[in-house]
């Protein structure tokens, strides 16, 4: 009798050491619900491969989901997999908590298949990769060509001065008719430097605003150029939209007042939802008087914190996710570009109408050069308010561009940047 | 008679211009959970849906859960509006009708702390409950808004009471009722106007609390309401019908909550008038 | 025993007060005298005074001091008088005044953001309904940016903060006008007082502490209070509705600086802690017995 009860201890020991039951804690920053439910079913796929995983996600609003990962990261409140966007990698990465993934990726087969400029991204903070990209987010231009051709613009403007020439011609205030789908809050500095930049040829692929000899490129009288140029594109926007984010441009983008968008393409999963498919195109984005475009790689991904207990595990997960089927679903259904080269030739989807944009840019690196922001420069978040109260003031008449242009120059000069 | 007509007239006109001033924003929302999502954005503004349709309201009870979240606020907010108001007639009771060393000392911290930016608290209170193992918990939740709640009804609940002559509670201790005796069956029924206020405004308070809720509250199925309908507010955008739906969702419960608190504060003032 | 009674009652409220708003305070009072931020939350320095220097010294800084004054003077008059005048309307008992009062005190209810993003929907330039009603009933002919236009955009968010502070004020002086005893009221008019005599004679000196501990209140709580305006405007366009809270969030979520925020935090603190002390001082003795 003694003996089969150890015995029935003994495998009752056993059988509970092999079915423990591991949870990894993860935390999103994009919430929205679509995108959470993508997630859970990826993650769904990821837990009957792994009996025995569990994984919970969490989900904090938008708008408050940095605030919430610093904190709860530095606090080391139980989390093993971090979405790290572009811009908290270098706030991250710098508080120490963030694991290197680099012994992980020598390992993988994964960077074989990065598209161009994935693997650099990753390495963004000092060099070493602290996350595993998986969305790529390239700004483009969305156009209405059933409302632009009743104006007789059936094509998209291939230049900025067409652009320009197009939103003018539509600009019909009295019939509520506009052109230029303008950004004026909430990290509007995206916006203007697409325009900015484009008056230039020899942006410095590794920052936005310097130029290939060191210098700021807010001091270069190009600069100037660029700026009151976009005034003239605010002209064509309602005055309103000074206070435009991104929710106001969508929704202008949907009721047809201004059919010329530079946006993101996760911009795409909300428009199948509001829009009639083929109403809207794509194309890349306008080339400027230096003969270029400079859009800039934008990406999230994955990172590991450096106090979880189930790294192995955690790398498992984000290798799962960056497969080329799920990397496919995930972006195919959230509207984000694929890191994986592979994507691109098997998924349909990506060949379609909807991506001619984005994919003219990729084919074209003459016209499209890819630069960065210099993220990893510790004054990169104090940069957006200062811009955007000083792209106000000039709009509203108050500053004169020259001002705003010796602001940001000084504001970069005192941290670092430019010679 | 005529300065009564008059009078009257004036009454209704004013009262009805509040009803619309008031109510036409709530119209509108509920008009926007009722719409298809593709006559949510369009120019010119378009008030009534071409078929009104619930699949707001589906979308929000299946694929966003709210049953959970609505669970979890109500469970949130009754328990700490319940306590803040115990506490606070505690408190202000014996703030109001006792005398000694500090009172007054006392109740400039009570006022005090209503002047407390929330930022300013949060991010050491986060790191307190963190170390304390209290973060995502409805417990944790609960004591910070009891904190906040108890506070300000404290200050409400001596509001009230100043106005109640103390000859009520000496008369029942000269009758043979001890000071809790008398607070509880002499104070408590002239004061339950005062009561259902101070109720109504914790309650509401609790319910709408957003970002303490955020920081604290982790797992999905732990979050409140307010949350959900935050978290509608997205990078890409807000989906308004959904998020309409959620607001009149969440208002239901505030709304009862008041309408009830109303009856509970005309019948007690009846009762106070009689008893002069 | 008395002592014991005492302390018994006032242990819940004060403990919870005490631990956990009073003790973060001094934490949040301590980080204001780092340099904290996002990039070192983990090994904050002492840098004295140098967050607050970065405010005072801020160009923007007188401005945003009057922006909150303009604010601050302008919501909670407004709604008092328009609360007031509500509170006497519902005084006297009519068929349905529970329903209405249900219905129309509902703005108390919502919350603040979603306030903000409500009205910034329904005050938009474009496909704002109060836009689109006022040019159907022709009393304008274009649209006015009430967000975008500096001159109109003040105006919106105090209209809107009023909306919301109305019924507060309107259940707060409700309670205490039935307080008044009626033999006041009825001794009033056998003397033949008319209605104004009567409101500024008996009326208003009656529930004078009341009215004074509810304006005080609300007045704090507006000055804490930046999700409406948040909400709508971000403080916006070009820094016209940017109050000292609403710089405070700005500085949080934007500049991620987080030292800088919980100084400007002790300062609003500070400045309504004048505040107070001025608006108590001015009121004579005996009236706001604390």
């Amino acid at each position: 009798m003694r003996k089969f009860l150890v015995l029935l201890l003994m495998v009752v020991l056993l059988a509970t050491t092999f079915s423990q039951q591991v949870t990894l804690r993860m935390i999103q920053v994009f919430t929205s619900p679509l995108r959470t439910k993508i997630l859970e079913e990826i993650i769904a796929k990821f837990e009957a491969q792994n009996p025995g995983v569990k994984i919970e996600l969490i989900s904090p609003p938008y708008e408050t989901a940095y605030q919430k990962i610093y904190l709860m990261v530095s606090a080391e409140e139980p989390l093993d997999i971090v979405e790290v966007g572009d811009w908290s990698l270098s706030a991250l990465a710098s508080m120490g908590k963030l694991l290197s993934l680099e012994p992980y990726l020598a390992k993988s087969e994964l960077p074989k298949y990065f598209v161009p400029g994935v693997l650099e991204a990753a390495r963004t903070y000092k060099g070493t990769a602290y996350l595993l990209p998986n969305a790529l987010y390239v700004k483009t231009l969305f156009y209405r060509p059933d409302i632009t051709s009743k104006y007789g613009f059936p094509n998209p403007p291939k230049t900025m001065d067409e652009l320009l020439q197009y939103c003018r011609a539509l600009t019909k205030p009295e019939i509520g008719q506009y052109g230029f789908n303008f950004r004026g809050k909430g990290y509007p500095t995206a916006f203007i430097d697409i325009v900015m930049t484009s008056f230039f040829d020899d942006i410095d692929p590794n920052c936005m605003y310097l130029k290939k000899d060191g210098k700021l490129i807010f001091e270069d009288p190009r600069a100037l150029e660029g700026l009151k140029f976009y005034i003239e594109l605010y002209k064509t926007a309602p005055k309103d939209s000074i206070n435009w984010g991104f929710d106001e441009q969508v929704n202008a983008f949907v009721s047809g007042i201004t059919p010329y968008l530079f946006q993101d393409p996760d911009t795409v999963g909300l428009l199948k939802e509001l829009m009639k498919e083929g109403t809207y195109k794509t194309a890349p984005l306008p080339i400027g008087k230096g003969g270029k475009a400079y859009p800039t790689l934008g990406f999230s991904g994955w990172g590991i914190t450096s106090y979880s207990k189930h790294k192995d595990l955690a790398w498992k997960f984000l290798e799962f996710f960056n497969s080329p089927e799920i990397n496919a679903y995930w972006c195919r259904e959230y509207g984000a570009l694929p890191v994986d080269k592979r994507v691109y030739e098997i998924d349909p989807y990506f060949k379609s109408e909807v991506f001619a944009g984005w994919r003219a840019m990729f084919d074209d690196p003459k016209h499209y050069q890819f630069t960065k922001y210099p993220l990893d420069n510790e004054a990169w978040s104090e940069w957006n308010e200062l811009h955007e109260t000083t792209m106000q003031q000039v709009l509203l008449g108050k500053m004169k561009p020259e001002d705003a242009l010796k602001t940001w120059a000084n504001f970069w000069k005192k941290a670092g940047l430019g010679k | 008679m005529k300065k009564r007509k008059v009078g009257t007239i004036f009454r209704v006109v004013a009262l009805s211009l509040y009803l619309v001033f008031a109510v036409f924003p709530l119209a509108w929302i509920f008009l926007t959970s009722i719409k298809p999502a593709t006559e949510v954005y369009t120019f010119p503004v378009r008030y009534l849906p071409s078929r009104p349709t619930l699949e707001a309201y589906r979308y929000l009870f299946s694929f966003a859960r709210f049953g959970v979240y609505f669970k979890n606020s109500f469970i949130v907010t009754v328990v700490s509006a319940g306590l803040s108001t115990v506490f606070a007639v505690m408190a202000g009771y014996v703030l109001t009708r006792e005398r000694f060393k500090f009172r007054e000392v006392l109740v400039l911290v009570l006022f005090f702390v209503q002047m407390l930016p929330t930022y300013l608290v949060m991010i050491p209170l986060f790191t307190m409950f963190s170390r304390l193992k209290l973060t995502n918990s409805l417990v944790g939740v609960i004591t910070v808004y009891t904190s906040f709640g108890s506070a300000f009804g404290t200050i409400m609940a001596r509001a009230f009471l100043r106005n109640i002559p103390k000859d009520i509670e000496e008369a029942a201790m000269i009758d043979g009722c001890s000071k809790p005796g008398a607070l509880l069956r002499v104070v408590v029924p002239v004061l339950l106007p005062g009561i259902g206020a101070i109720f109504s405004f914790c309650f509401v308070n609790s319910w709408n609390e957003v970002f303490t809720a955020i920081l604290f509250l982790h797992s999905d199925h732990k979050m409140t309401v307010p949350v959900a309908l935050y978290s509608f507010v997205s990078k890409a955008g807000i989906q308004w019908n959904v998020m309409a739906a959620g607001l009149v969702v969440a208002l239901v419960p505030t709304i009862c909550v008041f309408a009830f608190a109303q009856r509970y504060i005309v019948q007690g003032l009846t009762q106070g008038a009689l008893k002069g | 025993m008395k002592k014991l009674w005492v302390v018994l009652m006032l242990l819940p409220t004060f403990s919870l007060v005490f631990l956990l708003n009073l003790y973060p305070l001094v934490r949040g009072g301590v980080i204001s005298f780092q340099r904290l931020t996002v990039f070192n939350l983990n090994n904050p320095r002492y840098v004295g005074l140098a967050n607050y220097e970065t405010i005072l010294r801020d160009p923007n800084f007188p401005r945003i001091l009057w922006n909150t004054l303009v604010w601050i003077a302008w919501s909670v008059s407004l709604q008092f008088i328009f609360g007031l005048i509500l509170a006497l309307l519902l005084e006297k008992p009519f068929k349905g005044r529970g329903a209405y009062m249900g219905f129309v005190f509902y703005p108390w209810a919502l919350s603040g953001f979603a306030i903000g993003l409500l009205w910034s929907w329904l005050l938009n330039g474009q496909f704002g309904v109060v836009n689109d009603l006022l040019v159907r009933m022709r009393f304008i002919k274009v649209p006015i940016g009430f967000l975008s236009d500096e001159r109109f955009a003040m105006m919106s968010v105090i209209l809107v903060n009023v909306w919301y502070g109305i019924p507060f004020f309107a259940i707060m002086l409700l309670a205490a006008l039935q307080s008044v005893p009626r033999e006041l009221y009825e001794a009033a008019q056998i003397d033949g007082a008319g209605f104004f005599q009567r409101l500024f004679g008996i009326t208003l000196p009656y529930i004078r502490p009341t009215v004074v501990s509810t304006i005080l209140l609300r007045i704090i709580w507006v000055m804490n209070f930046p999700d409406i305006i948040y909400g709508m405007t971000r403080g916006g366009p070009a820094g016209v509705t940017t109050i000292l809270s609403v710089q405070m969030l700005n500085v949080v979520y934007y500049r991620n600086n987080f030292g800088l925020a919980s100084a400007l935090g002790v300062i609003v603190t500070a400045v309504l802690l004048a505040f107070a002390v001025v608006y108590l001082s001015l009121l004579e003795k005996g009236e706001f017995e604390l």
